[in-house]
């Protein structure tokens, strides 16, 4: 490629010779490189054909799909590439966002079935809301009383959610005051709203509860916008009626087409305003319209597909991967087993390790970058402290699942296998790759940003939070998130707390018994029966590697934001 | 204490009228003698009367074990442009830095000896380095905007030091005041990375003054620029010493010949060899080795 520009006009021998020895380098590297991708392609290739068995259809049933599905969508697809780059933009996205959508909704059902049931979501809804509510009138009322605005700030929200004292506070407080022999001492305590609410002894159905807390909520944020956005309200009005008419209709049509009610409001609570939001700035831009086309074709084609699939009497294939796969625990026969549970628990997984791995880990390393002095005996020791972190980034896993054990189940007496031990080991293990990740991130901040931000009177803090930090987020969220692509594909840590092989149920909260997806591909991949070996591992892959996708998109659309904002 | 700023800036006034002499200008010769005279005559009292903001006294700044200043005492008049020059390594930008204790930020360096500003001595232990330096502002030898856009390049300072009221109007003056407003007033939200660099850093002037410092500090703020941009930021530090103290470090001899009231002159080591006016340093200079340099034989 640079072989042109380096020829001058004198070509001798050795400008020859590293020319040649250039090319052969390049060929080297893309040779290297193509086997790799080919090498990982052709893994996953054979992974993903176990896993979905494409070849247990007949003929005919590829052969329909081929021709109802593929051709128009990739016909579609040729054509933005080829003439209309707008509209493939505006087709991805009106793909894309029902996607997103239903993936959050099938998130939010997770969450409702089985960590806080809708009336504990509603109570604290309104509790919160009713708290919000208060301090912005407060402010309303009285804009400059500072001090109580604090107060009011730090009452409000106690007072609506937790009570006051906090139920658990009460607890311990009154365990220890029993242990010193007095007794239970707090009898009394304000009970909060979100306490209230619960007790009420006839509440409206779930489904109600559900289109209040939730579909109302949304829609009128999207509603909101929509209506800033035209200067009408009444338009705004309409997507938010439309949503909320459409979501109730749920309660009728929900069981019609075989899921729940609650199904239903979620689906569409969190598909339709985005994607009329989006739909409406298409079409008022007049932008890339035929991209609309794009999904109805999509639809039409698998629907239509499905209807001749059937005329015919084709035989659909017999995947691994499907829905009762993702919805079902797993079971001694290879037909039943899912793997439900297990995501279920990497997904509580991830939460806990972001929550407790992020906010330390950059802590750590604006500490190292931007406070810790160079010079001095404390300079040594931060010195020493760096090395160990490169270090503590190499060592074995199982060497973090013996420390897990050590110090969160014996030490602190953490339940043994459960949610929270398991992700806290995991997050030891990934706690150094994020801190020496922000600390380059934070490094590349070029210094004479800050000495401009110093010179303006700036206090540290004031640069690391206005100068600094800004710029390191792209370059610290792509560490996280290839720390977190570590994170869930780590066994030997959760081997060592004991998290069991497989579990029935899904965890219900952090300290319950919990699964994960490795720690269940690797007791499938025990089992005597090969379909466990050959078909329910290969889906539980898939499974996994989808999630890490998804997770790592989502990362990269956050980071292109810190990224274009910046 | 009226009444003297307001001699301190009729010396001002003269000044430029002698140095713009120097052009062809057929009635500059009488001129030219009368202002010497007047040199001659309100020199003396006015170097003792002229405010002087900083003091420095017997001032030495070691990079660990290199000594960077050696015994450096000199007083910098209120509301004038004072130019630094000398060869590099000789610490010239080392105590620019020090006024506003820049030199804090390097764990290496250390000070010894006194600097006065406003009669009160920066490096005791009761002064925030902070709050020093919102009233000390500070332009650096490239141009350094943040990547954000214009106007929150602008209100950084305000911000920080939550003074926000008002905060269109306070934008607009600086960078009308940094001859900027009429090149990006419609494009205040645009990257200021976008600008070119004579742009950039007459952004950063404009930066430096949102939040109206006493002195302005700038570390060779035009070696950066092309000969137009730099021209434009010459005019501006001479508008700009009609409100602010300005302290420049520069390389370039003629820059400082033709923006600057007083000059400083360091040479190798750290020391301060001569210290006057502008016209007796590059006309007169009492010292053989400042003579040398100015007139190229060294550095």
């Amino acid at each position: 490629m640079a072989a042109p520009e380096q020829d001058t006009g004198f070509g001798t021998g050795t400008s020859g010779v590293s020319r040649i020895r250039g090319t052969a380098f390049e060929a080297v590297c893309l040779a290297a490189t193509s086997f790799a991708l080919v090498t990982v392609l052709v893994l996953l290739l054979f992974v993903a054909a176990d896993a979905f068995r494409p070849l247990s259809a007949d003929p005919g049933w590829h052969l329909v799909y081929f021709l109802t599905l593929v051709v128009p969508v990739l016909g579609l697809a040729v054509y933005y590439y080829r003439l209309d780059a707008p509209a493939g933009e505006v087709a991805y996205s009106t793909t894309g966002i029902p996607v997103v959508g239903l993936l959050v909704a099938g998130g939010m059902l997770v969450v409702i079935v089985e960590l806080i049931s809708v009336i504990e979501l509603f109570a604290l809804t309104l509790a919160t809301a009713v708290s919000a509510g208060v301090i912005v009138a407060h402010g309303r009322v009285r804009p400059q009383a500072a001090l109580e605005r604090l107060g009011v700030i730090v009452l409000a929200p106690t007072v609506a959610v937790f009570g006051l004292p906090p139920a658990e506070f009460n607890t311990v407080f009154n365990w220890l005051t029993t242990q010193l022999g007095l007794g239970p001492v707090l009898q009394t305590r304000i009970t909060s709203l979100r306490e209230l609410v619960m007790m009420v002894p006839v509440l409206p159905a779930d489904w109600l509860l559900l289109l209040i807390t939730l579909t109302v909520p949304v829609a009128g944020l999207f509603g909101l916008f929509m209506g800033r956005r035209r200067d009408s309200r009444r338009d705004g009005l309409a997507l938010l009626g439309g949503t909320v008419v459409l979501a109730a209709a749920g309660f009728v049509l929900g069981p019609l087409v075989g899921i729940g009610a609650e199904a239903w409001i979620l689906a569409t609570s969190f598909t339709v305003p985005p994607l009329a939001f989006y739909v409406e700035g298409v079409v008022r831009r007049e932008e890339g319209t035929a991209g609309l086309v794009f999904p109805v074709v999509a639809v039409v084609g698998v629907l239509l597909g499905a209807v001749l699939v059937r005329q015919l009497g084709f035989a659909a294939p017999d995947p691994w991967l499907d829905v009762g796969f993702l919805l079902s625990p797993t079971s001694r026969t290879p037909a039943d087993a899912g793997i439900y549970p297990a995501l279920v628990g990497s997904v509580m997984m991830m939460v806990v390790i972001i929550v407790a791995t992020f906010p330390v880990g950059v802590g750590a390393a604006i500490y190292l970058e931007e406070y810790a002095p160079s010079t001095g005996l404390v300079g040594k020791f931060v010195t020493l402290i760096e090395i160990n972190i490169g270090n503590l980034a190499g060592v074995p896993s199982v060497v973090y699942g013996l420390l897990a054990l050590a110090l969160f189940i014996r030490f602190i007496n953490m339940p043994t296998g459960s949610v929270i031990v398991g992700a806290l080991a995991v997050g030891l293990l990934i706690l150094p790759i994020v801190i020496i990740s922000a600390q380059e991130a934070i490094r590349a901040v070029p210094d004479s940003h800050r000495q401009a931000s110093y010179g303006m009177g700036a206090t540290k803090w004031q640069t690391t939070r206005n100068v600094v930090l800004p710029q390191a987020m792209p370059g610290i969220l792509t560490g996280t998130i290839l720390a977190l692509g570590r994170a869930i594909g780590e066994t030997a840590p959760l081997l060592m707390v004991g998290l069991a092989a497989s579990v029935r149920l899904a965890p219900n909260g952090f300290f319950d018994l919990g699964a994960a997806m490795p720690r269940q591909i690797f007791s499938w991949s025990t089992e005597l029966e090969p379909a466990f070996r050959h078909g329910v591992l290969a889906a539980g892959v898939v499974t996994l590697l989808a999630v890490l996708l998804l997770m790592n998109g989502t990362a990269i659309v956050i980071r292109n934001k810190y990224q274009r904002d910046s | 204490m009226t009444d003297e700023p307001t001699r301190t800036d009729g010396g001002t006034d003269q000044q430029p009228t002698a140095e713009t002499a120097a052009s062809p200008d057929p009635s500059s010769e009488p001129l030219v003698d009368s202002s010497i005279d007047v040199e001659g005559r309100d020199d003396t009292p006015s170097m003792a009367t002229a405010r002087s903001v900083i003091e420095a006294k017997h001032l030495d700044v070691y990079y660990d074990d290199v000594q960077a200043l050696d015994d450096v005492s000199m007083e910098i008049p209120a509301k004038q442009v004072t130019a630094m020059i000398g060869p590099s390594g000789c610490g010239k930008s080392t105590f620019l830095r020090c006024i506003n204790r820049m030199n804090d930020l390097i764990d290496a360096a250390r000070v010894e000896g006194e600097l006065f500003f406003e009669g009160k001595n920066v490096y005791d232990p009761d002064v925030d380095p902070v709050a020093l330096r919102r009233q000390i502002g500070m332009v650096f030898q490239h141009p350094n905007p943040f990547p954000k856009s214009i106007y929150d390049n602008v209100a950084y300072g305000l911000r920080i030091q939550d003074d926000d009221d008002n905060l269109d109007e306070k934008v607009e003056t600086a960078l009308k005041r940094a001859a900027l407003w009429d090149e990006v007033s419609d494009q205040l939200d645009k990257s200021a990375l976008d600008l070119s660099g004579g742009q950039q850093q007459r952004l950063c002037i404009a930066r430096a003054i949102a939040v109206d410092p006493d002195v302005i500090l700038m570390d060779e703020p035009a070696s950066a620029l092309d000969p137009i941009a730099t021209s434009k930021i010459e005019d501006l530090i001479e508008e700009l010493a009609e409100d602010y103290t300005v302290v420049i470090v520069t390389h370039n001899m003629q820059q400082a010949a033709r923006i600057s009231d007083k000059t400083a002159v360091f040479l190798t080591g750290g020391e301060l060899v001569e210290f006057g006016d502008t016209e007796t340093i590059f006309e007169n200079p009492e010292s053989q080795r400042v003579e040398d340099y100015i007139t190229g034989k060294f550095g």
